[in-house]
């Protein structure tokens, strides 16, 4: 038995951190990629469909809402295994070989949090109140002006949400743990590295892994600060 | 609007810049002993480095025998290869459904069944060791020097008659350990969903890995049974001794099977080849035979030769190569 | 020539009616001012009519073309047409793309836009903000920010929703001179909504009064003020006598009405029927410390002073003569007249000042 291994680990999580331990270093850029790269694709479908449902009048729109917001709340495991069905070999999926790839986890990070940036995305706009809305009518804009001027006018809130969604995507561990494996050298990110380790009795890496990951989470937070004082 | 959206666009590109920079000064600074981080996270299996990808054990994993063959065969052949630690039975789902392209497990019914249904191929045994069952010191259910399947039955009796601090905490995950747990309890006369499953709040199924299932162990005082390499490789955190090392009923035996590429013709069989082919030879087996020695003072593992492995009570393929 | 013609204006929001019945006329190069209390529709009329958001049902033509059938054409109707809102409303931007938005929604070449939007921010005073984010200024500098955005597009008509409701007396004053001034000089027709009384009469040639979802009486503000067609205008105008009584006579062309007390009142108002109320504005009536040798007020009679209100500059002196009348007299005047509760005083007025409507169902 060690002294204590809280205060030990942690020492020895500090020294990985500032030499820059490979093993680190390399979970980290991994997890900021594929969370990145996740963000980046539900972005590009999200925000455009949450700017569909805003700007569109049809049935339904409010169950589409708050069905919206009830998926907020998606548990990543379940998101995990439905992912890890469509993508396994005798998935409808399989063919695209992404089961067990960072690919994998992109996709499965990516449909996580569409419900989440779709939902942010309807509230930023409706965030617009009704006189700017008129004011921009009121000054001319065509259809295609007026949805160009709120999106613009949402910017911030809609930033807000991104880095809300990013925040989800890099902390969640079910979903990357199923659909990526946990694979060393290949799919390992942060969260399911902490998870093993701590497995493993391997305290301090997952101290080191752990101080990281509340250091992106503070940096999500600062980001967000400073866009919502926009 | 015109000039913010510069400013953001500009913003923006800042930050990808940073982000590239980063990744640009600090990759490049992974010792031999890790994967091209770089072209695995950004490569599909179907370009670039050659990958193989292996459903393992944790306590495969757990030990880091595998992170040592790794560093090696890569080194070696360029070969990427991809451990998935999971249970065994996991494991040999996972190839069943062809996801991986080979296994490395240790639970021989359930190979025998992966291999009878055609799934699986060219089975070799690696290695083994033993399984052990570990408790308290105290040894609370007096089975020392008792068999194993005698210890389980004294478990058992003393669990089912709320003796004070007796408690065994099981796997419960389907793994080739969890596995020679139920073969255990059977051999000593239970029916393991009948009699032990619920069998009170002495039995308790962890759900878990070989080293968290140990930690858990430890921590409530009980039994369990672990294989050798875990619980070595766990020893300097825990208060649990092997109360029964002896017996061939726990014998642990790892075999490396390919997944049959006539039901999945994505797999990488020819990879699968190679890799059983260096697994058995003398080069590994020295690897896997030496492992541990530094750190422990024994090997955590006992490399199969023939024509040991082809008798009781191995009866396996252990020198053989897959043809090419 | 009439530039906005609407016909039977009504517009409900779900089972909620807005607007109804609303008949509206304005005439090119005129102020028309639309005053009436918070709540009765004016936002959402002024909306209508810049064809922001379409009429349940009704007509309405803007520069001789009928909108109600034509949706294709509104957004160019539109864009001869300019609204400036009650609340300031800037986008957060820098100050110059705010001015700028019109114009660019307009596809204006580029030199262009940078000269007026210069040129509108020096009118404004606001020329060291341009590059300013707008949400940074206060109230009263984004209101002129969004007053410069409107007007740099040149509209023939503007529409002004309360523009001056949350703003300091300067910032209105200045927002007043520009309306003006652009009425005067570039002819611009300009509708005005506003629930401050003395700013329609300021500022418009003609007022209309809002009342519940409909204009319930459109003129010259003097004949609004003085001759409201009913209780509800008399009350929202400051009336503060509205008396009624019923038509008993008529007398050398004047009305005799009798109130509940039994007084009889002349008024030049020609009867509207039986049964009417007297509306007497505060400031017509007359006091005086004794009986006046020589008036020419057709109605004389004494009276007992029961309430003295002082609102500055003036007093709201409330006398008893069988009816309660509230006369309002300068401050100095009633210190001449040294009027106290319980004073015995006399009440002169005119019979022009008796304006007669017809009793309203409610007392």
């Amino acid at each position: 038995m060690n002294g204590n291994p809280i205060v030990e680990g942690f020492i020895e999580a500090i020294n990985l951190i500032v030499t820059l331990n490979p093993q680190v270093v390399e979970i980290t850029i991994r997890s900021l990629y594929i969370s990145l790269t996740a963000t980046f694709f539900a972005s590009l479908i999200a925000l455009p469909l949450g700017a569909l449902i805003y700007f569109y009048e049809f049935r339904g729109k409010h169950a589409v809402i708050s069905t919206l917001q009830t998926l907020y709340a998606l548990p990543t495991v379940i998101v995990g295994l439905i992912v890890f069905l469509f993508l396994s070999n005798i998935g409808p999926l399989g063919f695209l070989r992404l089961l067990y790839t960072p690919g994998g986890m992109v996709v499965a990070q990516t449909i996580l949090i569409i419900p989440l940036l779709m939902g942010l995305t309807v509230s930023a706009l409706s965030g617009i109140d009704r006189d700017k809305r008129y004011t921009i009518t009121a000054l001319g804009a065509n259809r295609l002006q007026t949805v160009v001027t709120i999106i613009a006018e949402a910017r911030f809130a809609v930033m807000a949400g991104v880095l809300l969604g990013f925040g989800r995507a890099i902390a969640e561990v079910g979903t990357v743990m199923i659909v990526g494996g946990n694979i060393r050298g290949a799919t390992r990110v942060l969260t399911t590295a902490i998870a093993l380790n701590t497995s493993m009795a391997n305290y301090s890496l997952s101290i080191a892994l752990g101080i990281i990951l509340l250091g992106v989470a503070l940096g999500v937070n600062i980001a967000l600060s400073l866009v919502q004082r926009r | 609007m015109k000039m913010n959206t510069t400013l953001l666009t500009a913003g923006i590109i800042a930050i990808l810049l940073i982000l590239a920079a980063c990744a640009g000064c600090t990759s490049p600074a992974p010792g031999g002993n890790e994967t091209p981080n770089a072209t695995a996270a950004t490569t599909a299996p179907a370009g670039g480095a050659i990958v193989l990808r292996i459903a393992t054990t944790t306590s495969l994993e757990n030990t880091g025998l595998l992170a040592e063959l790794e560093r090696v065969y890569e080194n070696e052949t360029g070969v990427d290869l991809q451990f998935i630690a999971q249970g065994t039975g996991q494991s040999i789902d996972s190839a069943r459904r062809g996801d991986v392209d080979m296994v490395l497990v240790h639970a021989p019914a359930l190979e025998q069944q992966f291999i009878d249904d055609g799934y699986g191929i060219n089975p070799r045994c690696i290695a083994y060791n033993y399984f052990i069952i570990v408790g308290p010191a105290s040894d609370p259910a007096g089975i020392a020097n008792m068999s194993p399947v005698e210890a389980f039955r004294t478990i058992y009796a003393a669990g089912t008659n709320n003796t004070p601090g007796v408690a065994f905490v099981s796997r419960g995950d389907n793994s080739g350990t969890h596995n020679q747990e139920k073969v255990l309890w059977e051999e000593a006369g239970y029916n393991y969903t009948t009699e032990i499953l619920n069998a009170g709040a002495w039995y308790v199924e962890a759900g878990k890995g070989m080293g968290d299932t140990l930690i858990l162990a430890n921590e409530k005082g009980a039994y369990t049974l672990s294989d050798e390499g875990t619980y070595l490789s766990f020893a300097d955190r825990l208060n649990l001794v092997p109360v029964i090392a002896e017996g061939t009923e726990l014998l642990n035996r790892y075999s490396a099977i390919a997944v049959n590429p006539a039901k999945y013709p994505s797999v990488n069989a020819e990879g699968a080849t190679d890799f059983i082919n260096w697994l058995i030879s003398d080069e590994a087996k020295e690897i896997i035979g030496n492992f541990g020695t530094e750190e422990f003072g024994k090997p955590l593992f006992i490399p199969l030769y023939a024509p040991e492995c082809t008798e009781p009570p191995f009866n396996c393929t252990c020198a053989e190569p897959v043809p090419t | 020539m009439t530039i906005i013609e609407a016909h039977n204006i009504r517009k409900s929001y779900g089972s909620l009616e807005v607007l109804h019945d609303v008949d509206l006329s304005v005439r090119e190069g005129e102020v028309f001012a639309l005053i009436g209390p918070s709540g009765s529709g004016k936002s959402t009329l002024l909306r209508i009519l810049d064809l922001i958001e379409p009429p349940s049902a009704g007509e309405l033509s803007v520069f001789g073309i009928a909108t109600v059938e034509d949706r294709g054409r509104w957004l160019d109707l539109r864009r001869r047409m300019g609204m400036l809102f009650q609340r300031p409303i800037v986008f957060n931007a820098s100050v110059y793309d705010n001015v700028a938005m019109g114009l660019r929604y307009r596809s204006a070449p580029g030199d262009e836009i940078d000269r007026k939007v210069k040129g509108a921010l020096e009118a404004v005073g606001l020329s060291r903000y341009v590059g300013s984010r707008a949400t940074d200024l206060s109230g009263g500098e984004q209101q002129r920010v969004a007053l410069s955005r409107v007007l740099v597009t040149e509209p023939e008509i503007l529409f002004l929703d309360e523009p001056t409701a949350n703003l300091d007396p300067g910032s209105t004053a200045t927002i007043e001179a520009i309306v003006t001034s652009l009425n005067r000089e570039a002819g611009m027709t300009v509708l005005i909504s506003t629930h401050d009384l003395m700013q329609g009469q300021r500022l418009a040639h003609r007022v209309g009064v809002m009342i519940e979802g409909t204009i319930a009486q459109t003129g010259p503000s003097r004949e609004i003020f003085h001759e409201p067609k009913d209780r509800r205008i008399a009350r929202f105008v400051g009336i503060q006598n509205i008396i009624p009584g019923r038509v008993v006579s008529l007398r050398e062309g004047l009305t005799v009405v009798v109130e509940a007390g039994g007084k009889q009142i002349l008024s030049a108002t020609p009867p509207p029927g039986e049964e009417v109320e007297m509306v007497v504005r505060g400031e017509d009536i007359s006091l005086h410390r004794r009986e006046p040798g020589f008036e020419e007020a057709e109605n004389l009679f004494p009276a007992t002073v029961t309430a003295i209100e002082p609102t500055a500059p003036f007093v709201n002196v409330t006398v008893h003569c069988g009816c309660d009348l509230v006369a309002l007299v300068t401050a100095r005047r009633a210190e001449t007249l040294g009027l106290h509760d319980g004073m015995l005083v006399w009440v002169s007025l005119q019979a022009k000042a008796v304006h007669l409507i017809p009793r309203s169902g409610a007392g």
